[in-house]
């Protein structure tokens, strides 16, 4: 995916975006993090089409995406969102099969192949036992991994998601993100997200793309990226970094 | 599941009763067999009074308060609003503004009065929809400037009354939300557009059931939305401006029907649809039949019951949400 030169203002006073270019490799888990404000939700937006940019384009496959028909977009691109609504008397089968719309028309279904694929996306979300069950009887963390089963089902190539470990415990976090990982590694799934937590970027990214003021600042892998200086420029935030046997390379703010 | 079975097994035989009850009640009073007898066989002068006065005034009622349920049903998908009810909401006073209107200084475009209702009630719809759209259809806001637009077109159509009063007769007759004399005339319009809305309505079950998603995420399995909640609103709004300009402005029904209906059978529009339908049509007939017999001869309007139920139950709603 190439983005180019994106510029997007929600209220044409200041630029969200100023101006973002880079290149989005398939098959690699890409994250995006930054100081808030930073405008990382809004690149995601962009890149899901859920905003259009005041100039600039984003191609997919060598086709800008607002080209793409909005069925044949969702299939190629599915986003999981940080706060989503939990909509009443609603089973985990019945939301996860919205995942298919993108598969169906008003007339066409292909009941085996929807079938399969919610299968699929609840064995990958380990939510197979509860299919039947109220979303809003399910835990932060379960109801989160359900959204992404949703996603999972409409079987895009890119998976979004927007900051997706936010409202959980770490214990769920970490769940999450190693789910993400296996998507990524064992289904080949391209993962472009957003993260708060700078150690879990370094931890499962490929490709961190460090964002200030709806700029990019710094972008590459996570090593090179995440630097004492990087930080201090970025955060304003003084931190020690660390290389680990078990953990591998991490950081620790200490003082600002 | 079993619940839903149930639940849609009690209406329908509650219905039937209720219909036998209604066609056999009043000034003129037949018991059940003999009813049913002539029904099938037997040329009666009662029967015959009874077919000419009764039945289509039956069938308005099941046809408005289908109408209207179903109307609530889609207008609280569409805006995501437990609280949106075609009369609550200035709708049902746009249509009735418009049919008014087409009455006094229009008689010739009469036969077109649906149409021209049905445009009166976009119009309101559209009114609401652009003036509360931007707090995101918070649920408050959009029932208070609802209820401002039902206010304005209330107020006009009054005016319009007022003025016209020594013009026309038939005005008042428009006006009254009354369901005497309903003629087989008036059947057919409410059955004619009324069964295109029902259908409408229920083939669009499954965007209504999407509609329980935020905008953004149905969005995102590109889905339509925009078009999506258009032709949903359109729906609502036919039915409602039939019901209107057949059975005047009935206020609260499309409030309390889906209300209870989800907490019978659930939240699947699949399902929700052609209960309320049902649900709906036996609570109009029930509030007719009771304002024509309970104070007879004098007749209190199904609205009027309507209005005497359906106000609190607004404001038992709004205190839960």
């Amino acid at each position: 995916m190439d983005i180019q030169d994106i510029i997007v203002s929600h209220d044409n006073t200041r630029n969200h975006l100023n101006g973002v270019s880079t290149t989005i490799v398939k098959g690699n888990i890409t994250t995006i993090i930054g100081p808030n404000g930073c405008g990382k939700s809004t690149l995601l937006s962009v890149i899901s089409r859920l905003h259009s940019p005041k100039s600039g384009n984003v191609l997919l496959e060598n086709k800008d995406l607002l080209h793409y028909k909005p069925k044949e977009f969702a299939k190629k691109l599915a986003i999981v969102y940080q706060q989503n609504d939990i909509p009443k008397d609603l089973t985990i089968e019945k939301l996860v099969g919205f995942g298919r719309l993108p598969h169906q028309t008003m007339l066409k279904k292909n009941h085996d192949e929807d079938a399969k694929a919610i299968d699929w996306a609840l064995t990958c979300t380990n939510l197979h036992q509860k299919r039947t069950t109220n979303l809003e009887a399910l835990s932060g963390g379960e109801r989160q991994r359900v959204w992404i089963a949703m996603a999972l089902a409409q079987q895009s190539e890119i998976l979004c998601l927007d900051e997706p470990t936010t409202y959980l415990d770490i214990y769920y976090q970490i769940e999450l993100l190693e789910l993400v990982k296996t998507l990524n590694e064992q289904h080949g799934l391209t993962i472009i997200m957003v993260l708060h937590d700078i150690n879990q970027a370094i931890r499962y990214s490929d490709h961190i793309i460090l964002m200030k003021e709806g700029q990019i600042f710094a972008e590459g892998e996570p090593r090179e990226v995440i630097t004492k200086q990087v930080i201090k420029e970025v955060y304003g935030v003084d931190a020690i970094f660390n290389e680990d046997k078990q953990l591998g390379y991490y950081m620790l703010p200490v003082g600002i | 599941m079993t619940k839903r079975i149930v639940s849609f097994f009690i209406v329908i035989v509650l219905l039937l009763v209720t219909i036998v009850y209604s066609a056999t009640t009043g000034s003129i009073k037949m018991g059940f067999f003999e009813f049913i007898g002539a029904l099938f066989e037997g040329e009666s002068s009662q029967m015959e009074a009874i077919r000419d006065l009764r039945f289509p005034r039956i069938i308005v009622a099941l046809f408005a308060g289908a109408a209207l349920s179903v109307s609530g049903v889609l207008l609280q998908s569409v805006m995501r609003n437990p609280l949106a009810d075609a009369g609550v909401i200035g709708i049902s006073s746009g249509a009735a503004f418009v049919q008014l209107f087409i009455v006094s200084f229009f008689p010739a475009l009469f036969f077109m009065t649906p149409i021209l209702a049905f445009m009166g009630g976009a119009l309101a719809c559209s009114l609401v929809f652009a003036l509360s759209w931007k707090s995101g259809l918070s649920p408050l806001k959009l029932i208070l400037v609802g209820i401002a637009i039902n206010a304005m077109f209330t107020g006009l159509t009054e005016a319009l009354i007022s003025l016209g009063g020594s013009l026309n007769t038939s005005a008042s007759s428009v006006i009254g939300s009354n369901l005497t004399m309903r003629t087989w005339k008036d059947v057919s319009t409410i059955v004619t557009y009324g069964t295109i809305g029902l259908i409408g309505a229920f083939a669009l079950y499954s965007w209504c059931n999407l509609l329980v998603l935020q905008d953004k995420t149905v969005k995102s399995l590109g889905f339509q939305v925009a078009r999506a909640r258009l032709l949903i609103a359109a729906f609502a709004v036919l039915l409602a401006a039939v019901s209107v300009v057949v059975a005047g402005v009935i206020s609260f029904v499309g409030l309390l029907v889906p209300h209870i209906a989800r907490r019978l059978v659930g939240h699947d529009h699949l399902v929700l649809i052609p209960f309320t339908a049902l649900a709906g049509a036996l609570l109009i007939l029930v509030a007719d039949t009771i304002g024509r017999t309970i104070v007879a001869p004098i007749e209190i309007p199904a609205s009027t019951i309507m209005a005497i139920i359906g106000g609190p139950f607004l404001i038992f709603l709004l205190r839960k949400e």
